[in-house]
C-alpha cells in the first residue's frame, strides 16, 4: 500500500520539482561516486562531513551514487552525517524524497529519525501530499526509539499545525526538549516551560550528566529564538545558574508572551547505584537500568520507576553478577551499544551488537524474569527485547 | 610561614593548573567556516585545559589507539557531532590506548583554530592529550 503511495509522491513531485535545482548541481557521475564514497569512508572526519554537504547538496544527482554505493556496502555503511546533511537540504526533488521516506521506513537503518527529520522539514512545502505524509508521521508517533518518534510527532505538528504532540504522552525527557526546540528552530513557538525546566536539570544516568547535556540544548535553542532579547551580550557570562535562569526566564516571558515559571532544581534519586545497564539503540530504542547495593531497580533514564527485589532473589543475582567476566570494549560499535557497569566488581564495559557473552546475556535474562515476578512486566520485556541484538551468537 | 597544603596550592598554580573547560563554551555557538572564534573559546588556545566528554574513533573499529575524538554525546543518535562538538586527541608518541566507555576527563594543551585539509575545515579543536582517565 505504501509503495503505490509513495509513487504518487514521487510521480507528482517530480513533476513540481525544479529542473534548475538538478542542472545547478551536474556533475560527472563518477564523481558522485568518489564524493560518496570519500563521505562514507575517509579517514578523517572532517573530511567525511564536507564530503556529506557536497553529496547532499548534489540533491537527486547524487542518489544513484548513494544507492550504488549502499548496493555495495549495504544502508548501514552510510553515516549519520550524510543522512543529516540530506536531510537539512531544503529541495523537493523526487529521489531524494524517496530515499528519506526508504530510509526512514526501514526497522534496521541505524539513522531512520535522521531521515525522518527530513520528510518532517520537507512536509509544510509540500501540502498536496499531505495524507501520505501524514500517515507515515502517525505509523510512527509512538516509535521505541525516542528520536524516531520526535521526528514523526514534529512532522506531524508543523504539517498540521497542532499544538500538542500527538502519541502517547512523552515520558523521555530529552524527547521533550528536542521537540520543543525542533518546533522553535522552525519559528513555531511551543510551551516554554520544558525548556525551563531542563535548563534546571542535573540528573545523571551512570556518570553521564544527560541533564546537563539536556540543559545546553535547552540553553542553545532559546538563544537563538531570543536573538537580541538574550540577556547575556556575546561572549559575556551569567553570575551564576540561578541568575541565568531568571533572566532567561523574564526576556522568554517578555517575547512570548507565556506565563513561566522558576523550574526547581531536577536532582538525580536517592543512591548509591551500585551498577547498571544501558541500551543505546537507535533502531529499537533506549533502556536505562540502575541498581543500589540492597537490591532496589530503578528504570528510565529518570528513574521514574522502581522497584525492591526480594532480599534472596537480589543476593543470587548479585553472586551471579559478580562471576561475570568482563573487561574493556566487546565487539566494533557503530551506533547500538550496551553499557554495563557496576561497582563490586568494578566492571565497566561497551558491548557492540553481537558482542555480549552468553554467560551475561543469561544473567540479564535471569534479572528481567526477577523484575517480572516483581510486579514490573513491561521492563523485563524491555530489558530482554532490548538485550537480544546484543547476545553473541 | 606556609603550612603544606598552601604550598603545594601555591607551587600547583606555579605550575599552571589545567584550566577546566565545557562544551557547553566549546559548542555554545553555530559554527560556520571561517567566522571570528567566540572569545571564550579563543581565550582556551595553547592552554592546558581539562574536559570531560565520551571516547570515540574517528573509523569504527577496534584495539587501541593513539588519536580519538572527544564528543559531549555518547552515541550519535542525537545528531552527528559539528566541529565545535569535538575536540581532537592524540596522546604522545607511541601512547596508545583503549577506547574507555562512559564519561572520561582528558587533560592536555589545547589549541583552537581552523585546520584545512584539502581546503576544507577539518578540525576546530584539538588536544595534545597528556591523561585520559
Amino acid at each position: 500500500m505504501t509503495g503505490v503511495k509513495h509513487l504518487r509522491i514521487l510521480l507528482l513531485v517530480a513533476i513540481a520539482s525544479p529542473l534548475l535545482a538538478f542542472w545547478s548541481s551536474w556533475q560527472d557521475p563518477a564523481d558522485w561516486a568518489k564524493d560518496v564514497e570519500r563521505a562514507c569512508t575517509s579517514p578523517r572526519y572532517g573530511l567525511r562531513l564536507a564530503a556529506a554537504r557536497k553529496v547532499a547538496t548534489g540533491g537527486a544527482a547524487a542518489v544513484p551514487a548513494i544507492r550504488e554505493f549502499m548496493q555495495k556496502n549495504g544502508p548501514n555503511a552510510v553515516p549519520a552525517a550524510l543522512v543529516e546533511a540530506i536531510a537539512d537540504q531544503t529541495t523537493l526533488e523526487a529521489v531524494v524524497l524517496e530515499l528519506l521516506i526508504e530510509w526512514a521506513q526501514n526497522p534496521d537503518f541505524y539513522w531512520r529519525a535522521q531521515a525522518m527529520r527530513g520528510i518532517a522539514q520537507r512536509a509544510p512545502k509540500l501540502p498536496g501530499f499531505a495524507p501520505e505524509l501524514r500517515a507515515i508521521f502517525a505509523r510512527y508517533h509512538d516509535d521505541p526509539a525516542w528520536l524516531m518518534r520526535t521526528h514523526a510527532r514534529f512532522g506531524s505538528m508543523v504539517l498540521d499545525g497542532a499544538a500538542a504532540a500527538p502519541g502517547a504522552p512523552e515520558t523521555d525527557p530529552r524527547a521533550v526538549v528536542k521537540l520543543a526546540t525542533l518546533l522553535l528552530a522552525q519559528g513555531r513557538v511551543p510551551p516554554l516551560q520544558p525548556l525551563f525546566e531542563a535548563l534546571a536539570d542535573e540528573r545523571t544516568f551512570l556518570g553521564d550528566p544527560w541533564g546537563q547535556r539536556n540543559a545546553q540544548q535547552a540553553h542553545q535553542a532559546l538563544k537563538n529564538w531570543l536573538g537580541e532579547a538574550h540577556p547575556l551580550p556575546e561572549g559575556g557570562s551569567f553570575a551564576d545558574k540561578e541568575t541565568a535562569i531568571q533572566q532567561l526566564l523574564a526576556a522568554a516571558s517578555a517575547k512570548s508572551g507565556q506565563a513561566l515559571r522558576i523550574p526547581a532544581p531536577a536532582v538525580d534519586p536517592q543512591g548509591p547505584f551500585a551498577g547498571g545497564i544501558e541500551i543505546l539503540s537507535c533502531k529499537h530504542g533506549d533502556l536505562f537500568v540502575r541498581w543500589t547495593e540492597d537490591g532496589v531497580v530503578h528504570a528510565g533514564l529518570d528513574a521514574a520507576a522502581s522497584v525492591r527485589l526480594p532480599a534472596d532473589v537480589w543476593a543470587r543475582l548479585s553472586q551471579q553478577r559478580a562471576q561475570q567476566s568482563l573487561d574493556g570494549s566487546l565487539g566494533v560499535v557503530v551506533c547500538d551499544a550496551m553499557r554495563l557497569s557496576w561497582v563490586q566488581p568494578k566492571v565497566h564495559v561497551k558491548v557492540a551488537p553481537s558482542s555480549l557473552p552468553a554467560a551475561t546475556a543469561n544473567w540479564l535474562l535471569d534479572l528481567a524474569q526477577a523484575l517480572d515476578i516483581a510486579g514490573q512486566p513491561r521492563l523485563a520485556a524491555a530489558l530482554s527485547t532490548g538485550l537480544k541484538q546484543f547476545a553473541a551468537p | 610561614m606556609l603550612r603544606v597544603p598552601v604550598l603545594l596550592g601555591l607551587l600547583s598554580c606555579l605550575a599552571g593548573d589545567p584550566t577546566p573547560i565545557s562544551f557547553s563554551v566549546l559548542a555554545g555557538f553555530t559554527y560556520t567556516e571561517g567566522m571570528t572564534l567566540p572569545k571564550e573559546v579563543t581565550a582556551v588556545d595553547e592552554k592546558v585545559v581539562t574536559i570531560r566528554g565520551f571516547m570515540q574513533r574517528e573509523v569504527p573499529g577496534s584495539g587501541p589507539v593513539n588519536q580519538f575524538l572527544l564528543v559531549n554525546e555518547a552515541c550519535g543518535c542525537n545528531g552527528t557531532p559539528k566541529l565545535n562538538e569535538i575536540v581532537f586527541c592524540t596522546l604522545p608518541d607511541g601512547v596508545t590506548m583503549d577506547i574507555l566507555p562512559g564519561v572520561v576527563t582528558a587533560t592536555g594543551k589545547f589549541y583552537v583554530g581552523e585546520e584545512k585539509e584539502d581546503g576544507v575545515v577539518i578540525m576546530l579543536y584539538q588536544m595534545d592529550a597528556d591523561t585520559v582517565k
